[in-house]
Order: structure tokens, then sequence, then C-alpha cells
């Protein structure tokens, strides 16, 4: 809108009104419309998007409280003044509560109309700017979290990267002692990756955005294809990973495919990780009338029952595996469940210590719309 | 005897160009960088490389993708249209899904893979002769 004077329109049945408001404003140098009846005016009010309207409350056919209704539909923002000639409260009070800004009693002077007036669009400007001044700080945050996340991680992978490359033996052979200290230079480098990872996680939580739009998801091919790529870190645990999922299960939920897949990377690679050499990870889908169910085990050394209460918890650390060798950032299983909690899910586990724990994931069931019977 | 096949890599880290171009002429691939889209664009013109790893930059996220989008879609690309792109992600990227852009759904187009970095080494090897194959 690059008119810079407010637009107002002014829908009364009599004439008189019509012509005298719009004298009134017109002196005040807004740019003025006027309508006869309800109707029309909705019809102006969706063609022209006026900044305010004036609205005889009283008019034969679409009243002006059918007007006011019809309006905030159309547009919240935009300010209504009701003309009252019965001023009793009871109007008045009504048209409020139906969105009205304020009301006019007839009769009224030229004056009682501009401020009136004046006060509704100040109103009005506020409550833009307002908005706008939100949808910044939101896009502000979003940026914030994002170019914290690119500055941390940058300098961290390049470090990676070379380390990569140096414990793959491509830029000369390494001394025994050198390639050990780099390899434990590069697992304390991938902690804090991680580590990051998680932070930047938690952050986005708490900025509100962990949960995008929700829409049909099939877990069945998105936990396939997940399992088949965590068989590269099965094997380097020397572990065995495995998929069931009987046919004709149905596994479409409502979620948000992203962060669903990070609830269920991370349970599958806790389960490679804090597990028993030669050990086993069976992830399985299940179905129960009101939930999909997703199981993932391990054959690790289970979790004392009196830690199971708190393991969801943040920076709570359980020690899962016998060499005690592993610790994560204590951060991913509080990420996990309320990511689960933000889809109206369950997350549980059960564990026997000493033959390993069992996490479980239960997300409401969708229909999909075809599935023939 | 065969000319070594020609990989473009495009990023604007100069240390991860440098680890990443010890790991390709390990395995005897002829590296050319670039560490830019703009630098890109000029030279898979040029140089009219086998594969181009691009990595996603962050400060200008949608270059990476534009830049995928008009090689595979733009008259001027017309002659590198069937060149294999692998982005190259330092923005974590789960089980090949690509959460944090979703590039397809804005209708860009999509690269052949993705990786994420730091890269090991092994894997992206495996890849490339994979995309260099078909």
């Amino acid at each position: 809108m690059t008119e810079s004077r407010d637009l107002v329109l002014i829908i009364d049945d009599e004439e008189t009104i019509r012509d005298s408001c719009a004298q009134i404003l017109a002196k005040s140098h807004y740019a003025v419309e006027t309508a006869e009846n309800g109707k029309d005016g909705l019809q102006k009010i969706r063609d022209l998007r006026p900044d305010a309207v004036i609205i005889d409350l009283k008019m034969p056919g679409m009243s002006g409280f059918d007007v006011l209704e019809n309006l905030r539909v159309i547009d919240p923002q935009i300010m209504a003044i009701v003309i009252t000639g019965y001023a009793t409260v009871d109007s008045a009070v009504e048209a409020m509560k139906k969105g009205a800004y304020d009301f006019l009693p007839k009769p009224f002077t030229p004056e009682e109309l501009r401020i009136i007036l004046a006060r509704a669009l100040e109103h009005r400007r506020l409550a833009i700017e307002a908005e706008a001044l939100r949808r910044e700080k939101k896009i502000l945050e979003e940026n914030t979290i994002t170019m914290v996340s690119h500055q941390l991680r940058s300098p961290l992978v390049a470090i990676q990267q070379y380390f990569e490359v140096l414990l793959a033996g491509m830029a000369g052979s390494l001394e025994e002692k050198s390639k050990e200290m780099i390899k434990k230079a590069s697992d304390r480098l991938v902690r804090l990756l991680d580590l990051i990872n998680d932070w930047l996680d938690l952050a986005r939580i708490d900025a509100g955005r962990l949960v995008g739009k929700l829409k049909p998801v099939d877990l069945r091919p998105v936990l396939s294809k997940l399992v088949e790529f965590m068989v590269p870190l099965a094997r380097e645990f020397d572990v065995d990973i495995s998929w069931h999922a009987p046919e004709g299960l149905l596994s479409m939920v409502l979620g948000d495919d992203a962060t669903l897949e990070q609830v269920f990377t991370n349970l599958i690679s806790n389960a490679i990780k804090y597990n028993k050499p030669h050990g086993r990870v069976s992830v399985r889908l299940g179905e129960e009338p009101d939930f999909v169910v997703v199981d993932v085990q391990d054959t690790g050394i289970g979790i004392a029952e009196k830690d199971i209460p708190r393991i969801f918890d943040q920076f709570v650390q359980i020690s899962r595996r016998a060499d005690k060798k592993l610790k994560g950032s204590g951060l991913g299983l509080s990420i996990a469940k309320k990511i689960i909690d933000a889809h109206g899910g369950r997350i549980d586990v059960k564990s026997e210590p000493g033959s390993g724990s069992t996490f479980s994931v239960r997300l409401r069931k969708v229909s999909a719309d075809t599935i023939p019977t | 005897m065969t000319t070594p096949a020609k990989i473009l890599l495009i990023d604007d880290d100069p240390d991860f160009r440098e680890a990443v171009t010890v790991i390709l002429t390990s395995a005897s691939y002829a590296v050319i960088p670039a560490s830019g889209p703009a630098e890109g664009k000029e030279k898979i013109l040029r140089e009219k490389p086998d594969l181009v790893l691009l990595d996603i930059m962050m400060d200008s996220l949608f270059d990476g993708f534009s830049l995928c989008h008009d090689i595979k879609n733009s008259k001027e690309f017309e002659a590198v249209r069937k060149t294999p792109i692998i982005f190259v992600s330092g923005v974590k990227q789960i089980a090949g899904s690509r959460f944090e852009f979703k590039g397809g759904e804005q209708g860009l187009a999509e690269p052949d893979d993705y990786i994420d970095k730091p890269v090991k080494p092994a894997d992206l090897l495996a890849r490339i002769e994979k995309h260099l194959k078909k």
C-alpha cells in the first residue's frame, strides 16, 4: 500500500450521514468511500481493504452487527467504529464484543468523529507494528540459532576433516603413537560436535519451532531406510542390526518426518553404541488399537531400575556400557522425549540389567484415506 | 592409459578443500577447486568435470541449491547437464533426509546425492565411484 492516506469506509443507509461524514473526513485528508447497505459495504471491504470502517448499527437488511461479524473474518486488523442511534449500553457492549474498536452515539460533532477515528487508526498502526516486530524477532531468533550453529561447527568440521584424512593414512604414514593420539583427539572432537548439535536442538525446542507442521508420515519406509543407513555404524561397533516389520501393519502416523527421524536415529545409535561386543540391535514395527509402536531393542548391560525414571531427564548420563567407555551428552533422550511429547505420543523403556533394554515409541495412528480393508 | 576422472570441488572453506583434495588425489582423481558458486559456474563450463562436489554454504544456503538447479535445468548449462552433483553439507542431514532445506518442495532440482561433513574418506570415495559408474 503505497498510499500514505488512510482509507475510511462509511456504511450507512442514510445519505445525509454518509455525505456529512465524508465531508468531515475529507477535510482531515482521509480518503473516503461509502456504501449504503451492509452487503455492499462488505463487498467494498473485500475489494478496497480500508483501514477503518464506520458502521451504522441500525440498517435495513444486513445490520451493523452482521457487518461487524463478517469484518472480523475478512481482516481483524481493520478498525470498526459503530454509529448508534440508540445510545444504550447494550448495543455498545454487543458491538465491542463483536470486535468494534469504539462507538459513536448520534448526534455527534465533527470533532468527536475525528478524535475517535484518529485513536482507532493509531491503535491499528501499533497493532500492525507489534505483529511485524514479533515476526522479525522470530526470524532473528531462528537466524541466530542457525548462525551460531554454523560458526561453532564450521571450524570443528574442518579440524575433524583433517583428522579423518590423517587417520586414513592419506597424508603420509603415521607412527603408531601419533595415530593413537590423533584418534583420541578425533573422538573428543566428534563428541563435541554432537554436543553442539544437541544444544542447538534444545535451543530450537525452546524457540518453539521444534516440530514442524505435522503431516501423515509412513514410518515403515522411514525406519527401513534408517536401519540401512545405520549398518556401517553397527559394523563399526561389531553389532548386528535387524529390522522387523510384518506385512499388513498400519504404519501411518501424523508427524514431522525430520524430528521423528532424529528420535529414531538417536535411539538406534544408542542401542548400537551401548551394546556388548557381538551384540544385537533389533528395530521392530508393531501395532496397537490407537498407536503405531516402534521398539528398539539392544543387548547391552541394561539400565538399573532406579535409574529408569530419570533416563529422559536432561543431563542425566547413565553408564550403559560395561567398559564405561562411551558417554553421551546427556541431552539426546531428553530431546527425543520432547519431540515425541510434542507429537502427542509416548516413549518408554523396559530394561533387564545384564540382558539389555527396549525403548518403545508410540505414535498415534492416522488412517490413510485409501487403505482398503 | 585412461585419463583420471576430474572432480570439481566447490567449497568456501580452504581447509576443507585441502583435506578433501588429499582424499581425492589418493584415489587418483584430478581435483578442480572453486571457492564459491560464481567460480564454480565458470569452472564447470570450462573444465567439464566428471562430477561435482558442492558445499551447501550457510551464508548463501540458497546459492548451492540454485546452482544445482541451474546446472540441471537452464540452457546455459546444457553442455554439462548430466554431470552428477553431490551436495556436501555442514548442516547435519540425517539418513539422507534433507530436513533443513527441503529444496524439492520449493521446486528446486535435487542433487544426485548428499553427504555430511566431515566425510569419512572411504564413504566419499565409494559414493563418487558409484556415481561415476552410472
